[in-house]
């Protein structure tokens, strides 16, 4: 095997690679639905990949795609950076905060925060303190601006997570030479987290991909719209458009596992130091920078959430005033959307691990592949996901009763969403020091113990960082919980999405409002202080 | 160190401990919703429409036959396909589609039963198929939505054909790729003729008038006075003033059977291969009667089609309205020439 330095890469155990297959099978249901309905519908193949109503929408949605991976991977590295390794007034605080566009679901997310930039939205004042214009983002610039906002947690989440189990000492050593704050961190710091911003900025490609929500109420022409606005339409067209997204992220997703594992350094210890760089006078500036982030986009969707709910509350013919059961109607919902996510969370987590030591400690090829089926579940609508697990699971004998059941449920959200706990999963499997492991072979510890008392602990914080995205984009799902989930099953999502369809835009709100507190909470509990705790 | 580890999978264990519970609350929902057992069995509804605005009405029904009702609420292209793909093993008896869209590309892929005499009759014709797929529920109304602070109501036209006029351009708000412009734009098509509604489309595109994503977002606008007016379905401005009677926005009517004023109907159909065609036929019925028409008159603020119930105050009366209605024949085909004709104009770009 042609494992280079000091590597010891040997086969994968049976039991591994067949439980990898397995999984790579499983998440190929998608893209196997869609190669069987294009296969059997109409639409000539060759016509529709080269016509430009089919290019250019393509090249929108890769140029947006590449843009969003980009501004994110700035963004969401800096925010880590200060929130875990400086001495930035509140830091936990921001970190939590900042984490929580992700849980806006884009549909109401992308409503809300260009009610607040547009002429007459409540953002107007603060826009002219700082002399600039409101404006309604639209177009190319409004969604990557909507997009790079929404989905910089998933860069944030997983460096910061890095970052918090890093040494201190090589910062140390460096800050005693005399090095200031930037350049420690582009010196030391950077190069030990390079494969936790890939991994992030990969998750924000592919979501940039997959969204149709932001694309579709901000007027930019890409695929997904495409695909979404013909479904009905022009059937045949629409899948086809859908297998054509699939397989191009499963050859970007390959290709990136190829250059990573070229590329990949052996990654230093854990300490339990947490190192707190000072930011001396840029301390203020930095703090600036940071909170006028989480305004725009936190603060931005809240307020028109807040201003929403409140006039709900205070008309009197208002939906939500002369509702049955206003806020406690919310309780059920809420404990459902919690249930559910924490489910769905800890299944990605456990199912993916196998698939990240195979492609991790291993390199196999095979786990590269697997690992781009993994992502074309990411890459694709919500929708489209839906149907295809509906497409399999009809199939099976209904004395089963998996139709429609939690676990079909579960499965089509981890389908879905399980790339964002398998790019975490990598970068925390790689993370391991091999020394340790094959130290604690020699002391005769079995496999098994070797993964429970080495591996395990060491992968805890990246693990619950992948997580935690699996977690919070869970709690915002809607199609897959539309179509998929036993009747009759509510979550927050569903509630906001019902409300403004029916235009009650207060109830909106105020659901809304929960969703971010929930997830503010999980986020905390599970995410934030944990990986604070153990650095 | 360790113990962290497994506080980790403390958490991980009790969050798969949790699944259960919450299938066991999603469990007595349904029993809920189940209501009166025994009755006439249960019914289930695959619903483009929303909880609100139908919920109520299902446990009357419920209340007053014993047939239990189950509910997939959904968006109605999402839930089409899904009765698409589920094929013969469908656990949906009924569906309630928001858009004649939906319905229609049912009826095309031949997934729909026919539905009784009694029932059709008991809609105008034109308000249900031809071919006796779908009956119309309740209707709603093209409009032109305004800001009443920015926007003096005698400078507004008598044809929604005027709004290309020079003074409106770049004044009315549009959503371009939503179902009911689109329906709004086949009827133009229909009626005026391909190149006339083209003209109309192009000249309302020279004006670059804001486009949004769909009416929600533009009564919104008005409302905080983004853009002075905008073309949407007439309920939008109620349920907003309801929630907020502040709100400077109001309807301007097209008078005089103006395509301006089309009707738009919402739908239900009986899926093809129900065991209970009988139970969704009383449901239909039960959605035409007076009580659930008064309720779409006096909550959803929508027109009533069935039982001679009056449409709800501040909307023109019925006979002004076109009896124009999206032609279900055309839909599928026809929609898709609607929509290449407004990508043609250039208002989706």
């Amino acid at each position: 095997m042609a494992s280079p330095g000091r590597s010891s890469t040997g086969r994968p155990p049976a039991l591994l690679a067949a439980t990898g297959a397995a999984i790579g099978v499983a998440f190929a249901a998608p893209l196997l639905y869609l190669a069987w309905r294009t296969a059997t519908g109409d639409e000539d193949l060759v016509d529709l990949y080269t016509s430009p109503a089919t290019l250019e929408p393509l090249r929108n949605s890769l140029v947006l795609a590449v843009a969003a991976a980009l501004s994110s991977a700035v963004a969401g590295t800096g925010l880590a950076w200060l929130t875990t390794r400086t001495d930035l007034p509140l830091r936990r605080l921001w970190a939590t905060l900042a984490a929580l566009p992700l849980v806006f679901p884009s549909f109401v997310g992308a409503l809300a925060l260009t009610a607040a930039l547009s002429p007459g939205g409540l953002l107007e004042g603060p826009l002219g303190l700082v002399g600039a214009e409101p404006r309604r983002p639209e177009g190319f610039w409004g969604a990557w601006l909507v997009l790079t906002l929404f989905t910089t947690p998933y860069v944030l989440l997983p460096v910061s997570a890095r970052m918090a189990a890093l040494p201190a000492s090589l910062e140390e050593s460096a800050r005693l030479l005399g090095r200031r704050p930037v350049a420690v961190f582009r010196t030391v710091v950077f190069p030990q987290v390079r494969g936790a911003v890939a991994a992030g900025s990969l998750l924000v490609f592919l979501y940039a991909l997959s969204d149709f929500g932001v694309v579709v109420i901000l007027r930019y022409d890409t695929l997904t719209r495409a695909i979404y606005t013909n479904r009905l339409l022009d059937r045949d067209r629409s899948v086809a458009l859908g297998l054509l997204l699939a397989v191009l992220a499963v050859l970007v997703v390959a290709a990136e596992r190829a250059a990573a594992r070229r590329g990949l350094v052996e990654e230093g210890p854990r300490t339990r130091t947490g190192l707190q760089v000072p930011l001396g006078r840029w301390r203020w500036p930095a703090l600036a920078a940071v909170v006028a982030w989480v305004v725009a986009g936190l603060g931005g969707p809240l307020a028109s959430l807040s201003l929403w709910a409140w006039r709900g509350l205070t008309g009197k013919g208002s939906a939500l005033a002369r509702n049955r059961d206003g806020l406690a109607g919310l309780t059920e919902p809420a404990l459902n959307t919690a249930g559910i996510s924490l489910v769905t969370a800890v299944v990605a987590v456990a199912v993916l691990l196998p698939l990240a030591y195979l492609s991790v400690r291993y390199r196999a090829r095979a786990g590269d592949l697997a690992s781009g089926l993994v992502a074309s579940g990411f890459a694709l609508p919500g929708v489209v996901i839906a149907l295809a697990v509906v497409f399999w699971t009809i199939q099976l004998p209904p004395s089963w009763g998996l139709y429609q059941s939690y676990v079909m449920l579960v499965f089509a959200y981890v389908v879905h969403l399980g790339a964002q706990s398998l790019r975490a999963a990598q970068v925390a499997v790689a993370a391991v020091p091999r020394r340790l492991d094959e130290s604690a072979r020699m002391l005769g510890a079995g496999r098994t113990r070797r993964f429970v008392t080495v591996d395990l602990p060491l992968m805890a914080p990246g693990l619950a960082a992948g997580g935690g995205l699996v977690l919070l984009s869970t709690m915002k799902e809607l199609p897959i919980t539309l179509l998929t989930a036993p009747i009759g099953f509510r979550t927050l999502t569903t509630r906001i999405w019902a409300d403004i369809e029916s235009a009650f835009l207060a109830e909106a709100a105020l659901a809304s409002l929960v969703l971010v507190a929930v997830s503010g909470v999980l986020t905390w509990v599970l995410v934030v202080r944990r990986a604070d705790r153990l650095a | 160190m360790r113990t962290h580890g497994r506080g980790f999978w403390g958490a991980a264990a009790a969050a798969v401990v949790l699944l259960p519970l919450i299938a066991g609350c999603g469990d007595g929902d349904d029993g809920d919703a189940g209501g009166a057992e025994g009755g006439g069995g249960t019914l289930t509804v695959y619903s483009g429409r929303n909880e609100e605005l139908i919920q109520p009405l299902l446990d009357d029904f419920t209340e007053e036959t014993g047939i239990g009702v189950d509910v997939r609420y959904g968006d109605s292209a999402d839930l089409a396909l899904l009765i698409e793909e589920e094929g013969g093993n469908t656990p949906a008896d009924l569906f309630i589609s928001q858009s004649p869209g939906a319905v229609g590309y049912l009826a095309e892929q031949g997934r729909l039963a026919d539905i009784g005499e009694d029932v059709l009759g008991l809609v105008d014709e034109g308000d249900a198929a031809e071919d006796g797929t779908w009956v119309g529920l309740s209707g709603r109304v093209r409009t032109l939505v305004y800001n009443t602070d920015l926007v003096d109501p005698a400078t507004l036209p008598d044809s929604v054909l005027d709004l290309t006029d020079e003074e409106y351009a770049g004044q009315v708000a549009l959503a371009p790729t939503n179902g009911s412009f689109q329906d709004f734009v086949t009827v133009l098509r229909v009626e005026l003729g391909e190149d006339e509604a083209q003209a109309w489309l192009d000249g309302m595109a020279a004006g670059n008038p804001p486009t949004f994503d769909g009416n929600m977002a533009i009564v919104e606008a008005v409302g905080r006075g983004e853009v002075p007016m905008g073309l949407v379905n007439h309920y939008y401005a109620a349920r907003a003033l309801a929630e907020d009677p502040g709100l400077p926005v109001a309807n301007h009517f097209f008078p005089d059977g103006d395509y301006g004023s089309t009707l738009l109907v919402t739908a239900g159909a009986i899926i093809d291969g129900t065991d209970n065609a009988d139970e969704a036929e009383q449901l239909l019925e039960f959605l035409l009667s007076e009580e659930a028409q008064t309720y779409f008159s006096e909550e959803t603020f929508e027109y009533p089609l069935a039982a001679g119930v009056e449409p709800p105050e501040d909307i023109p009366d019925f006979e002004e309205v076109p009896k124009t209605r999206v032609d279900m024949s055309e839909l599928g085909g026809g929609l898709a020439a609607t929509t290449e004709m407004i990508d043609a104009s250039g208002l989706t770009r």
